[in-house]
C-alpha cells in the first residue's frame, strides 16, 4: 500500500530553545538582541558576551559534538569560539548577523581541530572522563550499533565532514538557507543542494547500516 | 511535472518552514507517484530520526572555562586602559557640557567686552575695581562648579558614574581637600579596579601634597588587585615617599603576595 502524504509527514523538527541546557538567563535582558549584545561586547562592555554564552553555548555544544563526534572536543573548540568571539570582537560588523558569524568561527575553529587531530593521535586526560557521562559509545562497540541512535550517530560519522556540516546546520541551528550561505561562503542555492545531497547521503549509509545490524546476529 | 523536477523540490517540501500551500504542483505530483512517495518516505524517516537524536548536553567544565577567560580578559592591561580612555572620552563630553560650555561662554562675553572697549569710538573708562572683582568671583564660581560636578559624581552609585566623577577631576588644577579626600577614599575603598587605577591617576598631579602621599601609603596594605598594587607602587616612586620604605620591605618579601608586584617593590625600594 502506498504512503499518503499525511502518512509520511516530518515530524517537526525541535526548537533550538528547547535543545539548550535550562541555564539562568536574566530576564532584564531578554529584550536585546543578539546583534546589540555583540556590538556591546565590540563597544567595551565585556559582561554582554555572558548573555551570548548563556543563549547559545548549548546549540553550538550540540552542533560541535555532533561534528566531531567527541565530547571533550566539542568543549574545547567551544570555549575557543568565544575566545575568538573577544578575540575578533572589533571585526563584528554593524550589518552582520551574530549567529551566523558565531557558526563561521566555529567551522573555522573545528577544522583547525581536524588538522591538529588528523596528524596526531588527541590525548585523553583519564580525570576528564568523569566529566562526561553520556560520551558516544565506542564506534568498535558492535553490539550498540543495534541502537537506533548509535546506528545515526554511526551514519553521521561516515559522512563526508563538509556534507555533515550543511546537515547540521541546516536542520539543527535553525539558520536559514541565506545565512547557511553567508557561513560556507557560497549560494543559498548550493546551500540547499549540498544540504540534500547530505541528506540522502545519511540516509543511504543510515539503512546501509539497519540491514547489517540483523545480518550480524 | 516529471519525478526528476518533483525530487528536486523535496528540499522545499521537507523544509519544515515552507508553507503547506507551496509548491502545489509537486504535492500533486508526489500524491500520484508511487516512486517518488517512496523516495520521500525514506528522506524524512532519516530527517525524523535525526530530529530525535538526543541533544547533548556540555559538562560544567565550559561554563567555568568561559567565566574564568571573560574575567581574564576584562582584567587585562589593554581591557582596563580601553575603558579608562573610553570613559575618559565620555567624562570630556560631560566637560563640554558642565564646564567648558560656561567657560567659553564667559570668553565670548569677555571677547566682546575687550572688542568693545577697543573699536568704541569713546575710549573706555579703565574697569573699576569693583568690575575687576566681580569677574573674579565669576571665573571662581565657574571653578566652584567644575569642583562640584566631580564631588557629586563620586558621591553616585554606578561604577561609571564614579569612574566620570573621577575623570572630571583631571583636568582641575587647583581641587580642594575636599576632593583629594574623596578621591583617596575611592582609591582605597572603590570596589572597581578601573576607578582605582583612575583615582591614582588623577592623584599624581598633587603627589606632593601630604594628604595624597599618607592617603596612597595608607591605601596600598589593603589593596588585592596586582595591576593597582604596582600602580601605586610607581606614585610612590614618583613622589619620592622615602616614609613607605617599610610598607614597600615587608611587600617584597611577602610570599602571598603576586611576583610582579614584589618585583615592581623590590625596584622602587632601590629607586628610593
Amino acid at each position: 500500500m502506498i504512503a499518503t502524504l499525511t502518512e509520511i509527514n516530518v515530524q517537526t523538527r525541535p526548537s533550538v530553545v528547547s535543545l539548550r541546557a535550562p541555564t539562568p538567563v536574566d530576564t532584564a535582558t531578554d529584550a536585546i538582541s543578539d546583534h546589540e549584545l555583540m556590538l556591546a561586547v565590540r563597544d567595551g562592555e565585556l559582561d554582554a558576551l555572558g548573555e551570548l554564552f548563556e543563549r547559545y553555548h548549548g546549540p553550538l555544544y550540540g552542533f560541535l559534538a555532533k561534528l566531531t563526534g567527541h565530547h571533550a572536543a566539542a568543549e574545547d573548540i567551544a570555549q575557543t569560539v568565544f575566545q575568538r568571539m573577544l578575540k575578533y570582537r572589533h571585526t563584528y560588523r554593524d550589518d552582520g548577523s551574530f549567529t551566523a558569524w558565531m557558526y563561521h568561527l566555529a567551522r573555522r575553529c573545528a577544522a583547525d581541530h581536524f588538522r591538529k587531530t588528523n596528524s596526531a593521535p588527541a590525548p585523553t586526560d583519564p580525570s576528564d572522563l568523569q566529566n562526561h557521562a553520556d560520551e558516544a559509545p565506542d564506534a568498535s562497540d558492535r553490539a550498540a550499533r543495534r541502537d537506533d541512535h548509535d546506528l545515526l550517530h554511526l551514519a553521521l560519522n561516515r559522512l563526508d565532514r563538509d556534507a555533515r556540516e550543511v546537515l547540521l546546520l541546516s536542520r539543527f541551528q535553525e539558520l536559514s538557507f541565506a545565512e547557511i550561505a553567508n557561513i560556507l561562503e557560497c549560494s543559498a542555492g548550493a546551500a540547499k543542494v549540498r544540504a540534500h545531497r547530505a541528506l540522502k547521503e545519511l540516509r543511504d549509509i543510515y539503512l546501509a547500516l539497519q540491514r547489517e545490524g540483523p545480518a550480524r546476529n | 511535472m516529471n519525478c526528476t523536477r518533483a525530487q528536486e523540490n523535496f528540499p522545499n517540501l521537507l523544509d519544515p518552514r515552507t508553507p503547506a500551500d507551496a509548491h502545489a504542483d509537486d504535492r500533486a505530483h508526489l500524491a500520484s507517484c508511487p516512486d517518488c512517495q517512496r523516495e520521500y518516505a525514506s528522506l524524512a524517516r532519516t530527517l525524523s530520526a535525526l530530529d530525535r537524536l538526543p541533544a547533548a548536553k556540555p559538562s560544567p567544565r565550559l561554563r567555568a572555562g568561559f567565566y574564568a577567560m571573560l574575567e581574564q580578559e576584562k582584567n587585562s592591561a589593554a581591557s582596563v586602559q580601553a575603558a579608562v580612555l573610553r570613559h575618559r572620552r565620555a567624562a570630556r563630553v560631560s566637560l563640554w557640557r558642565w564646564i567648558l560650555a560656561p567657560l567659553a561662554a564667559g570668553a565670548l562675553a569677555l571677547g566682546g567686552f575687550f572688542a568693545g572697549t577697543r573699536y568704541a569710538p569713546v575710549p573706555a573708562p579703565a574697569i573699576d575695581p569693583a568690575t575687576k572683582r566681580e569677574l573674579a568671583e565669576l571665573r571662581a564660581k565657574v571653578d566652584g562648579v567644575g569642583q562640584l560636578v566631580g564631588y557629586t559624581f563620586l558621591q553616585q552609585r554606578s561604577a561609571n558614574e564614579r569612574l566620570q566623577g573621577v575623570l572630571t577631576t583631571l583636568d582641575q588644577k587647583n581641587p580642594d581637600q575636599k576632593i583629594l579626600a574623596n578621591l583617596v577614599g575611592a582609591l582605597a575603598l572603590d570596589p572597581s579596579v578601573n576607578v582605582r587605577l583612575s583615582a591614582l591617576d588623577a592623584l599624581y598631579p598633587h603627589a606632593g601634597e601630604q594628604l595624597v602621599r599618607t592617603g596612597v601609603l595608607a591605601s596600598l596594605p589593603r589593596e588585592q588587585n596586582p595591576l593597582v598594587q604596582v600602580a601605586m607602587i610607581d606614585f610612590i616612586v614618583a613622589a619620592r615617599d622615602r616614609n613607605a620604605t617599610p610598607e614597600l620591605e615587608r611587600m617584597s618579601h611577602n610570599e602571598s603576595i603576586d611576583r610582579s608586584v614584589r618585583d615592581a617593590a623590590k625596584r622602587a625600594i632601590a629607586q628610593l
